[in-house]
């Protein structure tokens, strides 16, 4: 039997494949992965990033033996990576930025395999833990140790749409309460669609938006976790609060409409008029500037509604913070660069202008850029506006059963919304009734969850 | 004839009908993702298929851009993500289909001691549902020192149960014994008998499981997901869902990456496309 | 002579030696791993606890899990009884004799099985999108009363999943019934239709035999495709994109939560026992009732 062609017999497709591979497997070994060396930062906040290269150009001009090499990493890759990293040691970077919830995720197990270094003792000798904003810590205290440099306070003010509730002749003076909310913006939702529905509703709420749920359960005073984060579910106020939010779901209450924050529909139905207001944190009304440029010159801001008169009128909503690897071979000088990041008065000033955001560090509050007019919010100084607000920020719990517990909330929230619906029950001690019931529920498996984890166990609560 | 003619032609329109109203169905997603792919900005919104403007039929053709296509390369890293899957796929397809026929061939055309324990445990290996080898599968990698790497990914893929199976029932059924005595009476070499009789008479099953591998490889994501962690490697799978997460209002962008993702599988489709039908039913169908 | 063959008795073994050791390292040591960790309470590989049955005295009472699991068998379900037939239909139309551009249909009826199920994922979360998505305006537009703002993915979650596993599975499985139908003998189909037999009674008598291995090939494959279903309900429904209130849960996804969120490798292994059996049931059902399609 003699061959002619080592590739007779063999289809097209199959030669083609095997050449592909060939080619393929040499391009991806001529073209290597770039080595990092150095100090790594990682950063996943599109807006913080271009703020933090001149800074770090300059480190690395300081220190030339040791440059810190910085990357923009998407936040879904960086939670996944550093979940696993973290936890099978592989490298991560020496340094990286945050958000709060995938922070608390890293404090399931025991506080050992935290996987960030403990900063407590550095904070405390550099007297930073009076400086900075104190609420602003809590998302990074696990067991009473803290591990991170908390960026912000992200405190919620009420975005309206100005030109709307001016136009209708409304004062907004006239609102303390979400009760005086509903009462006094009541005439906005009176112009109907053809199908009988509003046109317009008054706040951008839904059940199905977990983050939106937890700002207004905090602003309440309420939260999931009792203050040695031990579930809590069920509290007077956090029965309170999801009857309330249920009433605005359901029925002729209903006065929310899902228009969720970042999502393409949730813009289109802002730009269009079909919402009033939204609960806005400092870092969200940056983002509206850049993402929603047609609402310039119609919004402002106000405190939020009170939940009873003299009551909180804001609330906290996301946080970032850095956090050093504890695989770095290099925390003096990690914990350096973050606080030259963290309390440079003119990356702050830069920072704000750009995205809105207020700094942790207590004593930049004062500088005149905050009090600059915004265009984009009518002229409102609301860096003052977001300030005033600042110390009044509510705590936040760093349990990494944070998402279990909000998630368990929120499905709390809509069965009780599908439950008014259904039996037309819409007063409010049926609801309450029912809601209590359903976060009992809740709490019951929250608590099996938290009990069963042997590492929280042996690492003692706080 | 037992019925009248227009009766048949009659049933033969309707389910000619009913056959393109199905297709058209089945294809009307992809027209909507190449409509959203082209147009940029709020055009995105403002049509179903493609703008109206007073062009040709109706569109405003002027208004299509490759603009985002531009984009996806330039600035998503997608060119580099792109190697990556086609090096994932094209080696597992091609290691894997090696691998498995090797494996097939012994146990379909050698008699040796221990044939039935082997085969008992490639029929085993065939039972073992995937999901049951995930968790532990991770603590695997990780005590060998894979992750990270594509290593992690391609040398479990590489000798899969099923394949093997696949390939000794065909070739079983297909390569005749007589003419590998007649090759070895001829001085022929073992591994050239392999690759020049053996392989080439099993060539539907060659393309199928090689297209389906290819696929499997090319189309995974879990698998990155949980292995890789260097953005800088990740395959069009990995890269895409980060570019959602990041540019959740740009649906033309990320309709645009999904269309890049697809072709080429399309392509390979019609290259290997009647040994692929031929060898993915030979498995499946009496024989 | 025989230095072609150097040593007769150990090719096979040199032969099949690239799977036994894919086998040992990725398949028989896993699987021993998975056993043990079924009875360990773990913190990411590096910290395990040894909790006895305590894995699957918790799955008992752990309503994610059974929320997981109702979620997955109802999408199992509607595989069953609306693909596979689906499929089935598909391929009786196209194999009816006098079918032009036959394989141009089969073609555009393939085409969605080559998206990979991320891509049919994205695809699928802009075609069900509110307001502007590709099926709220098309019901919009033959029925003008819908309401384009509904949102299938949050409202009917197992129905999104169920839709785009649809559009994606529908042509594939339909390419194994065509070949199966080949099989069919034609001039038996033409006596009995010269008989009177009705075409219920044609299909179970005479299509149904032959095809019968098949069908359940396809059942299984489905079935089993539905049980491992991740991308999907992962993407589709945002799991991916951060909290979701968890309405879509599938077993595959809390596995994955389990496991590489919580890193709690154990009770993820615990979860995959459970389904391993489920799976192995199926296969075993399907030999005992359809008939074993790969002999």
């Amino acid at each position: 039997m003699t061959l002619s062609s080592p590739c007779r017999g063999y289809s097209r497709g199959f030669v083609l494949i095997a050449l592909i591979a060939v080619l393929s497997s040499l391009a991806v070994l001529l073209w290597p992965v770039a080595k990092r060396s150095g100090v790594e930062f990682w950063v996943f906040a599109t807006f913080h990033y271009p703020f933090y290269r001149a800074p770090v150009a300059q480190w690395n001009r300081e220190h030339p033996e040791r440059p810190v090499e910085l990357s923009l990493q998407p936040l879904p890759a960086l939670e996944t990576r550093l979940l696993s990293a973290l936890r099978t040691g592989a490298p991560v970077a020496d340094m990286m930025e945050v958000e709060r919830v995938i922070a608390a995720e890293m404090f399931i197990g025991p506080l050992d395999a935290v996987g960030f270094v403990d900063l407590t003792e550095r904070l405390r000798a550099g007297g930073w833990l009076e400086r900075f904003n104190e609420p602003s810590f809590s998302p990074w205290t696990s067991r009473g140790r803290i591990f991170g440099l908390p960026h912000d306070v992200h405190p919620v003010l009420l975005a309206y749409r100005a030109d709307l509730v001016e136009a209708a002749g409304i004062d907004v003076a006239r609102i303390e309460t979400w009760e005086d909310f509903a009462r006094e913006l009541a005439p906005l939702m009176a112009e109907r669609g053809p199908d009988g529905r509003p046109l317009r509703y008054l706040l951008n709420f839904w059940p199905a938006q977990i983050e939106q749920t937890e700002i207004f359960l905090l602003q309440a005073g309420g939260g999931f976790f009792d203050e040695h984060d031990r579930p809590a579910l069920v509290t007077e106020v956090n029965v309170r609060v999801l009857a309330q939010l249920a009433a605005w779901c359901a029925g002729p209450s209903r006065i929310a409409t899902d228009a969720a924050d970042v999502t393409a529909l949730g813009n289109r139905i802002r730009l269009e008029g079909g919402v009033v207001c939204s609960p806005m944190a400092d870092w969200m009304s940056g983002l509206w500037r850049h993402d929603l440029p047609g609402l310039a010159g119609k919004m402002k801001l106000m405190p939020l509604p009170a939940w009873e008169r003299g009551g909180r009128r804001t609330s906290v909503h996301g946080g970032t913070g850095l956090v050093i690897s504890s695989n770095s071979d290099d925390v003096g000088s990690a914990f350096e660069l973050a606080l030259r990041l963290y309390t440079s008065p003119e990356l702050s000033d830069a920072m704000f202008r750009e995205t809105g955001i207020i700094g942790a560090l207590r004593e930049q509050w004062s500088r005149p850029v905050y009090d600059e007019p915004n265009s984009y919010f009518s002229g409102q100084a609301v860096g003052r506006l977001y300030i005033e607000q600042a110390p009044q920020v509510p705590r936040r719990s760093s349990s990494p059963y944070t998402v279990e517990a909000r998630r368990g909330y929120c499905i709390a929230l809509r069965q009780l919304v599908d439950w008014a619906e259904t039996h037309h029950t819409y007063d409010r001690p049926a609801l309450e009734q029912r809601a209590r019931e359903l976060l009992e529920g809740v709490q019951a498996d929250l608590v099996r969850r938290v009990e069963r984890n042997v590492y929280l166990r042996e690492g003692g609560q706080r | 004839m037992r019925r009248p003619r227009e009766y048949d032609t009659l049933a033969r329109v309707c389910l000619h009908v009913l056959l393109v109203t199905i297709s058209l169905f089945m294809l009307l997603p992809f027209a909507w993702m190449v409509g959203a792919s082209l147009k940029s900005g709020q055009d995105v919104f403002a049509s179903v298929f493609l703008p109206s403007g007073d062009g040709w039929l109706g569109v405003a053709w002027s208004r299509l851009s490759a603009d985002n296509f531009v984009r996806l390369f330039r600035g998503a890293g997608f060119g580099r993500a792109m190697l990556y899957s086609t090096f994932y796929a094209s080696v597992t397809a091609v290691g894997g289909t090696l691998g498995a026929s090797l494996c097939g061939y012994a146990l379909a055309k050698f008699s040796f001691c221990g044939r039935r324990l082997l085969t008992a445990v490639v029929l085993g290996a065939v039972l073992v549902p995937g999901p049951l080898l995930f968790a532990p599968g991770y603590q695997v990698l990780y005590r060998l020192g894979l992750m990270d790497s594509y290593a992690g990914l391609i040398l479990p893929a590489l000798v899969p149960a099923v394949g093997v199976f696949l390939f000794r029932q065909a070739m079983i059924h297909g390569v005749p014994d007589e003419l590998l005595d007649a090759a070895r009476i001829d001085g022929a070499g073992e591994v050239r008998i392999f690759f020049s009789i053996v392989m080439p008479m099993i060539r539907p099953m060659l393309g199928a499981f090689l297209l389906i591998t290819f696929l499997g490889a090319w189309n995974n994501f879990i698998g990155p997901q949980v292995v890789l962690q260097r953005p800088e490697i990740f395959p069009l799978t990995t890269t895409l869902t980060n570019l959602r997460g990041s540019q959740y209002q740009d649906w033309g962008l990320v309709m645009a990456g999904t269309l890049v993702s697809i072709l080429p599988m399309m392509g390979l489709f019609l290259l290997l496309q009647r040994d692929f039908i031929q060898g993915l039913t030979a498995g499946a169908v009496k024989h | 002579m025989n230095a072609r063959r150097p040593c007769p008795r150990c090719l096979p073994w040199l032969f099949a030696a690239p799977f036994l050791a894919v086998f040992v390292l990725f398949v028989a040591w896993p699987l021993g791993q998975s056993l043990l960790l079924s009875f360990q309470q773990t913190y990411g590989p590096r910290y395990s606890t040894w909790v006895g049955v305590g894995n699957f005295a918790f799955m008992l009472h752990d309503p994610s899990f059974w929320l997981a699991l109702r979620n997955t068998v109802v999408i199992a379900l509607a595989a069953l009884v609306v693909q596979t037939p689906v499929s089935l239909a598909l391929a009786m139309l196209l194999n009816r004799p006098g079918v032009r551009g036959r394989a141009v249909f089969r073609l555009a009826l393939f085409a969605p099985s080559l998206v990979g199920l991320v891509f049919a994922a994205m695809l699928f979360s802009m075609v069900l999108e509110r307001r502007y998505g590709l099926l709220n305006l098309s019901l919009h537009w033959l029925l003008p009363s819908f309401d384009t703002g509904f949102a299938w993915r949050q409202e009917l979650p197992l129905f999104s999943l169920v839709l785009a596993s649809l559009w994606l599975h529908t042509g594939f499985y339909m390419v194994y019934f065509l070949a199966a139908l080949q099989g069919v003998p034609h001039e038996q189909e033409e006596s009995a239709l010269i008989d009177g037999a009705g075409p219920w009674q044609r299909f179970r008598y005479i299509v149904w035999p032959e095809i019968r291995p098949v069908a359940g090939f396809v059942t299984l494959l489905s079935l089993v495709g539905s049980f491992q279903l991740f991308e999907l309900p992962w993407l589709l429904l945002d799991y991916s994109a951060g909290p979701t209130d968890n309405r879509g849960l599938t077993i595959m996804v809390y596995l994955y939560q389990t496991g590489f969120q919580s890193g709690d490798l154990g009770y993820a292994s615990a979860i995959g026992w459970v389904l391993a059996l489920i799976l192995m049931a199926f296969t075993w059902g399907q030999r005992r009732l359809l008939g074993d399609g790969t002999d």
